[in-house]
């Protein structure tokens, strides 16, 4: 019989293994900040399991994870937002989809030349 | 308020964001003009700050609120955190000066979104660092560092071109997924030992395979936030795109952050962990990053390319310093009394006050090194290295504090650079660990060789004449110039000054180590 | 009445204030007329504040600290004669000159850490000014701008910081084996024969002066660099900056404890020095590079003495070193300045130079009564009777024959104009060199103790001086006889190794920017993150 807490973190790791795939292997920025999102929320979900099982077993419940993840959840918030604020600025500019993983080769070639 | 100096920690935190704040509700237009006002201010606050923590001899410890850790946060300022704020404040003071009339509203014209944008971000970057080197607490770095990308990320594509958001983008993406695993070994630390405040830790952690977890997970996702090799990959775009005064801040001390809490984390929160074999692992990394970053560095044809992959390679030198503090023979934690292993185990201080200076004195230079290299590409119209002949004709205070401040990279004498040199030179000794002696010197021969490819034309070039498309403004290039003497000047006070690297480390105050 | 204080930092006040009044435009355009008298101060604290306590600059833990003693004074004096007289013909070289704001600065700098090798009392000072001479030094290299220049350059630079890690490498083993924080150079002496890393250290301080000095293999830089620069900056170049090398053996090395090997080994790749580069030397048409080679062979032979003084832990060679170096210096400087009042003097008032040229270049191989022949006694107790003596009287021979090859060349550089004369400023500072390079050795034999004058002029000693002179003479009627059979050698001969070399060097480095091109993938990087928390997880595992 799996316990709520065992299954919870089987879940966490589902969700972190998910989201480190998405991450790595998938080229476009949308999917990858959808992935950062899993990722972070496989981190959350691990964080709440662990106020019932680490320094907080036999409590009722810890309050300093709580305090934690919800922090965690803003900063990953405002992380999202500032990514598709990026994505869609940059999808302005170049008016198409781009993938991130390779970089753009202008980077490296020489300076925009104003010279004769 | 002065009789405790503790809370000149807490003033630290707050002057920058209230002038985030004031900046947001002011506007654009006094914007620069309210963080030029509390850049001296901070200025003193910082040195206070130095001078509390070399008269109590100890580190300064504020609780937020009156609460204890585990349940409470504190801020905490040791010696180490007490010498990268005030790099910090003059860092951050100078690029401001640097800046002062790029990003300026003219009386009379529409405000423009990059005159608040940088102001307010370079407040809230100043902020973030802080906040980094003053936390006492493993997730409020984590929020600390988060703050520190989200005021980054945006003065890299302030110019919002197409190529400096995609670098952007990237950045934040890495930045974010390595933030991701850092939270995840603090959550494993959190469930282990159930507190994440570094003074509790640095008695709880202990051997075991959480733990190892924890601290891999936490330094690889803080390794890619500072670009160690071969994580390196999102910085020289980043960094070469933004703008001169953003590019300056990024390099001499966003990266070094992470570093620092990399630090923090392996000699402070977790040192029953440090092991040699780990510590010799950064080590290479670190050595590949000065091979790679200065091979690249020389085949650039872009200079701000060129300054961002020698920042690659510097921030290798500052990964040395790991197995220098650690004796690689005396590496067994299985001894019962862990303590006195660890004791024995901590020898080298030179590695110690070596690896400060040398991020103290890399800061100074690399921020000269983008400003000169900002005002040549603005008095030129582009950065491309082969047009720089005799450039110093036209520019002679610019090229010569590119020069002063390459001086220090080289680790030419009597620069902070050649200081810090000379103190890891010693560790390699002391530890016998003279490998690492051969990786320090042959770097500085590949930093000779890159920074001769931009010195040689632009001191010895056969040009007569020079026209310039924009002028300099005189004050910009003595910013400049400042900036890398501090860097040289630095060189000379090593021995004494860095006896504050000590004071207050948790390892030291908690072990009772030599 | 100044104190010895006062003078020691007037003679390095007044080229650093120099320095710094070429910030403003009108200074710098009107700085060479000054060059003549930048060194006058440090000349007169070589005369007058010899054996002074030294003087420390020590505040806030600030380590500054000279010392004036007997062999720093004499190489001082001597180095700030030849900068002033090098300085007044420059001075002259110059004029209209447009690059003539930049030669001053790295005129000054170099001079500044040339007069300071010789009086640095700590690790500190002495590698701060030995890195600003070398580093300053490539500034006058390159000063005429020309591809040749360039490449002279390159080589000089990279092979100048090259030295710079040796030393840094060897100060740091010094520093470590002194008990306490002491930097100083005379604490490191006495550490460093019971240092636990004695061997890599004498090594690589042997390894970092010999390469300033021109020791084979380490002297590829010279016979290119010296020649490619400037007139007055080739003299001070291979007059004074070689000597740097000299007083760093002097300074460093321990004469009064032997080191049988290291006193071998130095010797040896001395002797070998002083041979190899005259036969290299002989093959050159250029009278620079041919002066060059010579500069080579002539460091050679003090390398074979100080090694000699290392083997037996004799403490006079030191002395006796120092007097040779300081007759090289002055008769080395002359003749580059000769070499160039020679290309510009036309053949009606050549003789005016090629006599007393000739003289000097006669004397660096022991002419008798000149002040080669006092320098070749001042060693002779020093190399012994045996084998090595009589390897130093042969390098006399090779010497001579260098020297003859040299003026051949140097006749055959006049101007072609045959009413030419050479500007008063060349002539002047040519006739104090002259003057200086007889007079200063004669006097310094005596004053200072090296020997007494009455042994100079037994007949005995004049024949020992003069036969080789007699050999060497006649082997150079048969190099302008069969010399053209000898095969072309490039200038710094074994730098042909380099090309090859360097294709492999960058063959390397495009590997290396592949493989960091295939690391800028984001999936590549992405996976190198998971692998290395595995690989730290791993080690620290296992470490357990």
């Amino acid at each position: 019989m799996i316990s709520t807490t065992t299954l919870f973190g089987l879940s966490s790791v589902i969700l972190v293994g998910l989201g480190l795939f998405g991450l790595i292997v998938n080229p476009q920025p949308l999917r990858k900040i959808l992935a950062f999102n899993l990722l972070g929320s496989g981190v959350f979900l691990l964080f709440g399991v662990i106020a019932r099982r680490g320094a907080g077993a036999g409590l009722n419940s810890d309050p300093v994870p709580q305090a934690l993840v919800i922090t965690g959840l803003v900063v990953a918030f405002a992380a999202t937002a500032l990514a598709v604020a990026l994505l869609l600025r940059l999808f302005q500019e170049t008016g198409q989809a781009i993938t991130l993983d390779t970089e753009d080769p202008s980077i490296h070639a020489p300076a925009r030349s104003n010279d004769p | 308020m002065m009789q405790d100096p503790s809370n000149l920690l807490v003033l630290a935190l707050v002057l920058p964001v209230a002038g985030l704040l004031l900046a947001l509700v002011v506007g654009g237009r006094y914007a620069g003009r309210i963080a030029l006002w509390l850049m001296p201010v901070g200025l003193a606050i910082a040195v206070m700050l130095v001078v509390s923590v070399i008269r109590a001899d100890d580190a300064l410890v504020y609780d937020l609120g009156g609460w204890m850790p585990p349940l409470g946060v504190a801020l905490r300022a040791d010696g180490l955190s007490a010498i990268f704020i005030l790099t910090t404040v003059a860092v951050i003071g100078a690029t401001g000066i640097f800046a002062r009339t790029e990003f300026r509203t003219l009386p009379g014209q529409p405000e423009t979104r990059t005159s608040l944008t940088f102001w307010a971000l370079l407040l809230a970057l100043w902020g973030a660092l802080n906040l980094v080197f003053l936390s006492n607490d493993l997730f409020s770095l984590f929020v600390a560092l988060e703050l520190l990308t989200f005021s980054a990320i945006p003065l890299v594509c302030l110019d919002g071109r197409a190529g400096t958001l995609a670098a952007g983008l990237r950045y934040l993406l890495f930045a974010l997924f390595g933030s991701v695993l850092y939270l995840l070994g603090a959550v494993l630390l959190y469930g282990a030992y159930g507190t994440l405040d570094i003074g509790l830790l640095s008695g709880l952690v202990r051997p075991e395979p959480v733990a190892w977890g924890a601290a891999a997970l936490m330094t690889v996702g803080l390794m890619a936030k500072t670009a160690l090799f071969p994580l390196h990959f999102w910085l020289p775009p980043a960094h070469a795109g933004a703008p001169a005064a953003a590019s300056a801040v990024l390099s001499a001390l966003v990266i070094k952050a992470s570093l620092f809490l990399i630090v923090r984390l392996w000699f402070d929160a977790m040192p029953a962990l440090m092991n040699p074999t780990a510590a010799q692992v950064l080590a290479t990394l670190g050595a590949a990053a000065i091979l790679f970053g200065s091979v690249l560095a020389l085949r650039q044809a872009r200079l701000k390319l060129l300054i961002a992959y020698s920042t690659v390679a510097q921030i290798g030198y500052l990964f040395l310093i790991f197995p220098l503090i650690v004796r690689p023979e005396s590496g067994s934690f299985a001894a019962a009394d862990l303590y006195t292993e660890l004791a024995a185990t901590v020898v080298s201080t030179s590695a110690w006050s070596g690896g400060v200076l040398q991020a103290v004195s890399h800061a100074f230079a690399k921020a000269a090194m983008f400003m000169a290299a900002g005002l040549i590409a603005q008095s030129l119209g582009h950065d491309r290295i082969a047009d720089l002949s005799s450039i110093g004709r036209a520019l002679p205070i610019t090229v010569l504090a590119f020069a002063l401040a390459g001086m220090s990279l080289m680790g030419l004498p009597p620069s902070g650079g050649f200081a810090a040199k000379w103190l890891l030179l010693t560790a390699t000794i002391e530890t016998g660990q003279w490998w690492w002696a051969l990786v320090i010197l042959g770097g500085g021969l590949l930093t000779g060789g890159y920074l001769f490819r931009v010195l040689a034309p632009a001191l010895f070039g056969s040009r007569q004449s020079v026209t310039l498309r924009a002028p300099v403004a005189r004050y910009r290039e003595v910013v400049v110039l400042a900036l890398a003497l501090c860097s040289v000047l630095l060189g000379f006070v090593r021995l004494g000054a860095f006896d504050l690297v000590q004071i207050g480390r948790l390892a030291k105050a908690g072990m009772g180590l030599p | 009445m100044i104190s010895a204080e006062m003078l020691l930092l007037i003679s390095f006040a007044t080229p650093v204030a120099l320095l710094l009044a070429c910030g403003w435009r009108m200074v710098r355009e009107r700085m060479p007329t000054l060059f003549a008298f930048a060194p006058l101060p440090a000349l007169a604290t070589a005369l007058w504040a010899v054996n002074r306590p030294p003087w420390v600059f020590n505040e806030a833990r600030l380590h500054i600290t000279f010392v004036l003693d007997m062999p720093g004074a004499i190489l001082l004096g001597v180095a700030a004669l030849l900068w002033s007289a090098a300085g007044l013909y420059a001075s002259t070289y110059l004029r209209g000159h447009p690059n003539l704001g930049r030669f001053s600065i790295y005129w000054l700098l170099t001079l500044t850490g040339s007069l300071g090798v010789f009086v640095a009392a700590d690790l500190f000072t002495f590698y701060l000014t030995f890195a600003l001479l070398s580093l300053a030094a490539y500034g006058l290299v390159v000063f005429d701008g020309t591809p040749r220049a360039r490449r002279a350059g390159i080589i000089y630079l990279v092979l100048a910081l090259l030295g710079e890690i040796f030393l840094l490498m060897g100060f740091v083993l010094l520093a470590s084996a002194i008990p306490g924080d002491s930097l100083a150079i005379r604490d490191a002496l006495a550490t460093l024969p019971t240092s636990p890393w004695r061997d890599p250290t004498v090594a690589l301080l042997i390894a970092g002066f010999g390469l300033k000095m021109g020791l084979v293999p380490l002297h590829v830089w010279l016979p290119i660099a010296h020649p490619a620069a400037p007139m007055p900056a080739s003299a001070v170049l291979s007059g004074a900056i070689i000597k740097a090398g000299v007083i760093g053996l002097i300074r460093f090395l321990p004469f009064d404890v032997p080191l049988p090997d290291w006193g071998v080994a130095l010797t040896a790749v001395g002797l070998l020095t002083a041979f190899y580069s005259v036969v290299i030397g002989i093959t050159q048409p250029n009278p620079k590079t041919v002066l060059a080679y010579s500069s080579v062979s002539q460091m050679g032979v003090v390398a074979a003495v100080l090694g000699m003084g290392l083997a037996a832990g004799q403490s006079n060679a030191v002395m006796a070193a120092t007097f040779y170096s300081a007759h090289h210096l002055l008769a080395k400087g002359a003749l580059f300045l000769a070499v160039g009042v020679v290309a510009a003097t036309g053949p009606r008032r050549l003789w005016w130079v090629l006599v007393p040229a000739a003289i000097l270049a006669l004397g660096i191989g022991g002419l008798p009564l000149t002040g080669g022949a006092l320098a070749k006694l001042a060693v002779k107790p020093v190399l012994g009777d045996g084998r090595v003596e009589l390897l130093a009287t042969l390098s006399a021979i090779g010497t001579t024959l260098l020297m003859l090859h040299f003026l051949h060349r140097l006749a055959a550089s006049a101007s072609p104009d045959p009413s030419a004369s050479a500007p008063i400023g060349f002539a002047l500072s040519w006739m104090l060199m002259f003057v200086a390079a007889i007079g200063v050795p004669w006097t310094l034999y005596g004053v200072t103790g090296i020997g007494v004058y009455d042994d100079v002029l037994q007949p005995k000693i004049l024949w020992a001086a003069l036969w080789p002179i007699l050999i060497g003479a006649g082997l150079a009627l048969g190099l302008w006889r069969w010399g053209r059979y000898l095969p072309p050698i490039p200038e710094g001969d074994i730098v042909v190794v380099g090309q090859p070399a360097l294709r492999v060097v960058v063959r390397c480095e495009d590997a290396l920017e592949r493989v960091e091109g295939g690391l800028r993938q984001w999936p590549v990087a992405g996976l190198f993150m998971l692998l290395l928390i595995l690989i730290l997880g791993g080690v620290m595992f296992h470490g357990y």
